[in-house]
């Protein structure tokens, strides 16, 4: 039998057209411990999202307005990507809707047993919190690159492509001894020893990415 | 509204004693002034004005006062009486508070604009007339609006034929005044549809005359009478005054034009019916009075007529019953045959059994040609089934999610309630709400399945009355979430107040289903914000209802136009091609018909029609008002 769960921060939000069966999921969910906020469209769920918000959001696929393929679509570009777990009342779940399974979302009927529906609900969880530490790492990476001045950047993506000082500066048409500050300057900013050390920094921030690393490129 | 609030506050006093209240209590009543051109015994203007105010009592009980006023013109025609006339109303009604105007102007159209205008300027003006003539423009200028009814020559003429094929002249007795020769002009021009017959006009006979003149018509020959406002001698004749004149001593068959003069001896027309036209105006009055603008609603010329005819006359020129066309009123006819025609029965009858051997012979053969006319109409039904099978088909995955919605909440429920009474103090309060939940979903559900229960049903024809407003809205809702699916935006425009019509309920939704999913399926590869679909219940000027349904989708390229009715022709790769060719085949069956027509810039409108049923006929199907 299903233990009820500690309090936690986070919270399911219930995203659906069917007051009635808004209802019915909001209460099961209730039940079993978790924070729920319910919602009668996407709209109105979307205007009262903040980035503060952790946990996953469980929606209808067929809704007037906004249907949930475009809510999901709107919370990607959003500051605050939650999860989806997607309920349709489809018995066959159409063609379309299975190829989108390849994606990290959960499609599930209306009808499906309740430990598939709350397991949804954990992995949306486990996921939001994993992809949230690595949204933070990256911001706090990205902060220290911030430090750096127009200059330096410009030098630090010559380093990291492995050139030596003289060709940077012939490239960028400064003196030899002018490049060697920026790398001291930059080396001291960033806080690190080597230039291995530098490359791999910049890789993870995803500084300057390399062509074939992105597509669009 | 205040007088319900108020009934509302003295609910305990008895009805009538409350409304008497409720008036002495200031709540005023709306006031109506009638302004009739004619005097106040004019035949055809009582059964007007009685079914006008029938119509409009009816809905606002009470709450309406009625003056009359009459002008009189037939027998003063002089402009120093119509100033008198004008300075009269005038100085009675000054200070009073009209709600609205009803004018019967007859031929005058000034009393229905210029009268009103300079006399009680901004009080709405409905009126409602019977004659030929345009309807000025300038009228339109004053914020006025009304019913002409036309006299129905043609189908007059129509029914003439119908009863009495063997018709080789007509005589057609009329006036010398203007409207008078209108009259008649029409009646000339609708008799070169009519080839071989003779046409006499009498106008230069003064009326004192005639009833000598109609004593030794030949057989063959019929009489119309037309307007007689003038005759060459400058006398003014009612129709029905005519009609009461002529008919008793004609040696042929008579017949008019109005209604009203029905019973004085003539067979009948097709025949402006005053009552009918009376309870239009009624509701086109309401309309005002509740609020609508005149001028926002357009002037209707209505030109159709109701077939009538005398029960007694058809005796006694010997036209059979069964001639009269369907939809046709019989007045006069006794309660029982067998209270007049004793004898003749008897002896009838002892014919009929010596002609029994005969016809028993005849009636096997008829008996085989029966069954096979059963056994088309069963194979028709049969189709008409599987076409609606294959309609709820199309719908069934959007019927599933329909289910599953209730279904699932169902679940959820019933597993909340589970762990709720697991715990030490389970919260009762909440697992009464969630069995209630349950108790309205389960509900939910099967009103979606009776819903495809009856469509699924195998059945024969059943005619009944249907309030069109019920049956276009389940229809809708049956496709409601099919649409959802597809992105369409559906939506339902019913104008007129309660359309009622005769028909098979199922089959009706089976041809508004299918055109519904047609139209959808139209719109497949139209961009998702312009998918449309308008249902749409106009009633058009002859009588008819009209059901419109119109998407934005590819539209029928023109090659196939010609054929989309007929029987397997689809552009559907999985089609049948039976869908609009059985729909054609109902719609006719209900006396209506069905066609296409290209939208600019897209897409297509279906629309069928279906008869209207009369407004007393379906009087019972209209909702309560206060």
């Amino acid at each position: 039998m299903t233990a009820t769960l500690p309090c936690r921060s986070e919270t399911v939000f219930i995203v659906d057209d069917d007051t009635s069966f808004l209802q019915s999921v909001s209460r099961l969910l209730r039940a079993v411990g978790y924070t729920v906020q319910a919602f009668a469209s996407a709209s109105e769920f979307l205007a009262r999202l903040a980035p503060g918000m952790s946990g996953c959001v469980v929606t209808d696929l067929q809704m007037p307005g906004m249907n949930g393929l475009e809510l999901q679509a709107a919370l990607r570009r959003s500051a605050n990507p939650l999860p989806v777990i997607f309920l349709t009342g489809q018995g066959d779940i159409p063609a379309t809707v299975n190829a989108m399974r390849s994606g990290a979302e959960d499609f599930l009927t209306k009808r499906a047993p309740k430990e598939e529906l709350l397991a949804a609900v954990e992995r949306a969880f486990q996921r939001d919190a994993q992809e949230r530490q690595q949204r933070e790492q990256l911001q706090s990476l990205r902060q220290r690159f911030d430090e750096l001045s127009q200059r330096e950047l410009e030098v630090l993506s010559h380093v990291v492509q492995g050139r030596m000082n003289k060709q940077i500066a012939a490239d960028l048409n400064i003196n030899e001894r002018t490049v060697k500050l920026h790398r001291t300057n930059i080396t001291r900013k960033l806080a690190v020893q080597s230039v291995a050390e530098l490359t791999r920094l910049v890789d993870e921030a995803g500084l300057f990415p390399a062509p074939g690393d992105n597509p669009a490129t | 509204m205040a007088a319900l609030i108020l009934g509302l506050m003295f609910f305990g006093v008895p009805d009538s004693h409350a409304q008497a209240l409720t008036n002495e209590l200031g709540v005023p009543a709306k006031r109506v002034l009638m302004i009739f051109n004619e005097s106040k015994d004019v035949p055809g203007n009582i059964l007007l004005e009685q079914a006008l105010r029938a119509e409009m009592q009816q809905v606002l009980t009470n709450r309406i006062e009625f003056s009359s006023e009459y002008l009189d013109a037939s027998h003063f025609s002089d402009v120093e009486h119509f100033r008198l006339f004008q300075d009269y109303l005038g100085k009675k009604y000054a200070g009073q508070k009209l709600d609205l105007i009803i004018v019967f102007p007859s031929r005058d159209y000034r009393l229905a604009g210029e009268l009103p205008d300079a006399l009680f300027p901004g009080v709405p003006v409905v009126f409602v007339a019977v004659n030929e003539m345009e309807v000025p423009e300038a009228i339109r200028k004053h914020g006025v609006t009304g019913i002409v009814q036309r006299f129905d020559i043609r189908g007059t003429l129509g029914l003439i034929m119908r009863l009495q094929p063997d018709t080789r002249r007509v005589v057609v007795i009329g006036g010398k005044s203007d409207v008078d020769r209108a009259t008649l002009g029409r009646i000339a021009e609708a008799s070169q549809a009519l080839e071989g017959i003779e046409f006499d006009f009498w106008t230069n006979r003064p009326v004192a005359e005639l009833p000598d003149a109609v004593k030794s018509l030949p057989e063959g020959t019929v009489v119309l009478l037309s307007t007689v406002i003038n005759d060459v001698n400058g006398q003014t004749f009612y129709m029905s005054q005519l009609a009461q004149t002529l008919a008793p001593v004609a040696s042929v068959p008579v017949y008019v034009l109005g209604g009203w003069v029905l019973g004085s001896g003539v067979v009948g027309g097709s025949v402006v019916d005053s009552e009918d036209l009376g309870t239009r105006a009624g509701q086109l009055a309401l309309r005002v009075l509740n609020g609508a603008k005149p001028e926002d609603l357009p002037i209707e010329v209505a030109t159709k007529g109701t077939p009538m005819v005398d029960w007694r006359a058809l005796q006694r020129w010997g036209i059979k019953e069964s001639r009269v066309p369907a939809g046709g009123v019989i007045r006069y006819r006794p309660q029982t045959l067998w209270d007049q025609h004793k004898n003749l029965i008897l002896v009838s009858s002892s014919v009929l059994l010596a002609q029994a051997i005969t016809i028993a012979g005849l009636l096997a053969q008829r008996r085989k040609r029966r069954w096979a006319e059963a056994e088309i109409l069963a194979q028709r039904m049969e189709l008409a089934h599987v076409a609606r099978v294959s309609t709820m088909g199309q719908l069934s995955s959007a019927l599933t999610h329909e289910l599953n919605q209730p279904l699932g909440a169902i679940l959820r429920n019933a597993e909340a309630a589970e762990i709720l009474l697991q715990t030490d103090q389970p919260n009762l309060d909440e697992v009464r709400a969630i069995l209630a939940d349950i108790r309205r979903d389960d509900r939910r559900a099967g009103d979606v399945i009776d819903r495809m229960r009856t469509l699924f049903k195998r059945r024969s024809l059943v005619s009944n009355r249907l309030a069109l407003r019920n049956l276009v809205e389940e229809t809708v809702a049956l496709a409601r979430s099919d649409a959802e699916a597809r992105q369409v935006k559906m939506s339902v425009q019913i104008s007129p107040l309660s359309p009622m019509v005769w028909g098979d309920r199922v089959q009706l939704q089976q041809v508004l289903l299918n055109l519904i999913l047609n139209g959808m399926d139209a719109m497949d590869a139209t961009p998702r914000s312009r998918r449309s679909l308008v249902v749409q219940v106009r009633e058009t000027k002859d009588g008819y209802l009209q059901v419109a349904v119109s998407d934005c989708g590819t539209g029928i390229a023109p090659d196939d136009a010609a054929h989309i009715f007929e029987p397997f022709f689809t552009t559907k790769p999985n089609g049948m091609g039976m869908g609009l060719a059985i729909s054609r085949t109902i719609i006719e069956a209900h006396g209506g018909d069905i066609r296409a027509e290209r939208n600019t810039p897209e897409g297509t409108t279906f629309t069928f029609t279906l008869p209207r049923m009369k407004p007393e006929k379906a009087k019972a199907g209209l909702p309560k008002t206060h």
